[in-house]
């Protein structure tokens, strides 16, 4: 039996606008094991990525318990989850979110910046992870002189390039043409089979969906029982 | 940190009329504040030169405009501690057309054998010196004078007497050089005593003093004026220095004028660099959310900002003082006013002020944008479109 690497107890997450609450996640039991491939889906305001920055420690649970590679989230001071996501998590943002003054290459590298490697160190490992994606020859372009598909490749290599656990992917192929989101599916589903990557992906896109070895469905805050799809 | 150089270049790069338009805002506040800081250095904090740490003046406790007795020279020279003191007096009077501010240069009647002993640092060659002293109606004039008013050995001079009811008519016999103060003309004292009537003769305007040593200063000041206390004609003596300076209070308070005034730019210049650097924030707060995303935490934000906002305002204080440089060597070689003017510079330590005034603009502007934008909650940086 594979290590089970996020585990999600009676999880609530409610935010609070103009004096009333909102109820974005209700009792959210969720179990991902190592090497898993989970696509996340519903319509839009189900709470997809709300449960995706939970799992990332970027925002904290109203309720209910969370452990992440075995790490209760919430006892963690926010200057460890920033380390602790910096180690463990790669994440892809659907608008690609690279820093525009920055070659594709720095891009990948900043989050290298925040370990103790070397500079020599820090070039090799993002030049490795651009090669992965099949950027090599790309390196030292700016983000506007790269294509959407190019630039969400950038991305997902900063999301790799150190090495981390756990992949969280938020509608990477939502600002992508088809053929490019092709691509990226190909390569997020490589990462997973050949490197054994464990992979989160919150689309809406079926096709997408198909790409990942399971799917769960997200409706109006609530994840549906495995194996049920909503009507 | 230094690991986030790179990107704190690039930010400072990324709008680059912004950051050439605040580098220039910066540099012409940070010119004129360290124009003024120069000023007020030269004015008031100052050393003296080794070569005028042992001179006094001294001069009718009332009004510089109020003469003393000729008699107080001997009285001064037997202070025990002084080595020479020599009578000074300021001319005044109308050199060509006194509409001309060219036309005006300080004019001093002098005791000619004390003089070189008195300001020792004066150089003039021998043959000069010796054509000086011999000739009653002789005059010497600093080099810088000299050169401006393209006065040469043999040349005449006519000098029509104002506060003195005399026209002087001299003649250059010296041109000598100084490391400072060489725009006076010199000429004989008894030369112009004989000139006046009856009347008018045997008073002084100032006293020029020479101490064996500069501790001494300080005691023989003490000692001149104590000499006097009970007299008819009270002195007050001071360094020559503290003298020189006396001139520049006559326009008011020059040293709250100058702070006041560097303090409103240096005010200024925050507000600027505070307005620019809210706006550059605000435009990447989603930026931020990204960089959160990968685990920079918020203290790292704020160094990156804060680096940013200081490397802007470094680089418009280093331009700010290197236009200040050139301002001072600008004035300080054209005509000026009070000799203080010229040591006026951009030294280490006005340098230094300068840059450390940019540091800190670069911090307080920075500061509370940097600070509310490193704290800003990760998804609400990520939505933030501005």
């Amino acid at each position: 039996m594979t290590e089970i690497v996020i585990q999600t107890r009676d999880l609530d997450k409610e935010f609070r606008r103009d004096g009333f609450s909102i109820t974005a996640l209700h009792r959210i039991n969720l179990e991902v094991r190592r090497g898993e491939f989970l696509a996340l889906m519903g319509p839009s305001g189900s709470g997809k990525s709300t449960l995706l920055h939970l799992i990332a420690a970027m925002d904290r649970p109203t309720r209910g318990e969370i452990r992440v590679l075995g790490q209760d989230l919430r006892a963690l001071s926010d200057r460890e989850v920033a380390r602790w996501r910096n180690r463990h998590i790669g994440f892809v943002f659907q608008t690609f979110n690279l820093i525009p003054v920055l070659t594709a290459i720095e891009n990948v590298e900043l989050p290298l910046k925040l370990t103790h490697l070397s500079k020599k160190e820090r070039l090799a490992h993002a030049e490795t992870a651009l090669r992965l994606v099949g950027l090599a020859d790309r390196m030292h372009h700016l983000p506007r002189q790269l294509s959407g598909g190019q630039e969400q490749r950038v991305a997902i290599a900063r999301a790799i390039v150190t090495d981390p656990d756990l992949i969280l992917a938020d509608e990477p192929t939502g600002n992508l043409d088809a053929a490019s989101a092709q691509e990226v599916l190909t390569l997020l589903a490589k990462l997973n089979q050949e490197f054994g990557k464990t992979i989160i992906l919150v689309t809406h896109d079926p096709h997408a969906a198909r790409f990942a070895g399971k799917t769960r469905y997200l409706e109006k805050g609530e994840l549906l029982p495995e194996g049920q799809v909503p009507d | 940190m230094f690991r986030h150089i790179p990107l704190i270049l690039k930010n400072s790069w990324r709008n680059r009329r912004r950051t050439t338009l605040t580098v220039l805002s910066i540099s012409v506040s940070l010119c004129l504040l360290g124009l003024l800081m120069a000023l007020y250095h030269a004015f008031y904090l100052r050393e003296a030169p080794p070569w005028q740490a042992r001179r006094l003046i001294t001069r009718n406790r009332v009004s510089l405009a109020v003469p003393m007795p000729i008699y107080y020279r001997d009285r001064i020279r037997q202070v025990p501690g002084v080595q020479e003191v020599m009578i000074s007096q300021w001319f005044g009077g109308v050199y060509k057309d006194s509409r001309d501010p060219n036309n005006f240069f300080a004019r001093f009647a002098v005791e000619p054998e004390k003089l070189f002993v008195i300001r020792g640092e004066i150089r003039v060659p021998e043959d000069q010196k010796r054509a000086f002293l011999a000739e009653r109606t002789a005059c010497a004039v600093g080099r810088r004078l000299a050169e401006r008013l393209g006065f040469r050995l043999g040349d005449r001079i006519t000098l029509k007497g104002d506060i003195f009811p005399v026209d002087l008519e001299l003649t250059v016999r010296a041109i000598w050089d100084a490391p400072d103060n060489d725009e006076v003309l010199y000429f004989h004292w008894k030369y112009l005593e004989e000139s006046l009537p009856p009347a008018r003769q045997g008073l002084v305007g100032t006293f020029s003093i020479l101490a064996e040593r500069p501790e001494d200063v300080t005691r023989i000041a003490e000692t001149v004026d104590a000499m006097f206390r009970n007299a008819t004609v009270q002195t007050r003596t001071e360094t020559e220095q503290a003298f020189a300076l006396s001139f520049v209070a006559f326009l008011g308070n020059v040293k709250a004028f100058i702070l006041s005034i560097a303090a409103a730019v240096t005010f200024t210049i925050l507000l600027v660099s505070a307005n620019t650097m809210a706006m550059s924030v605000r435009e990447r707060i989603r930026e931020v959310g990204v960089l959160r995303t990968l685990g920079y935490t918020p203290q790292s934000i704020l160094g990156i900002i804060l680096g940013e906002s200081v490397l802007i305002s470094l680089a418009g204080g280093l331009l700010g003082c290197g236009l200040a440089a050139v301002l001072c060597a600008v004035v300080r070689n054209g005509p000026i006013a009070f000799q203080q003017i010229r040591s006026l510079s951009v030294d280490a330590g006005v340098l230094a002020t300068a840059l450390a005034v940019a540091l800190a603009i670069g911090v307080l502007s920075s500061a509370i944008p940097a600070w509310g934008a490193s704290r800003t909650p990760i998804i609400q940086a990520l939505r933030h479109t501005g």
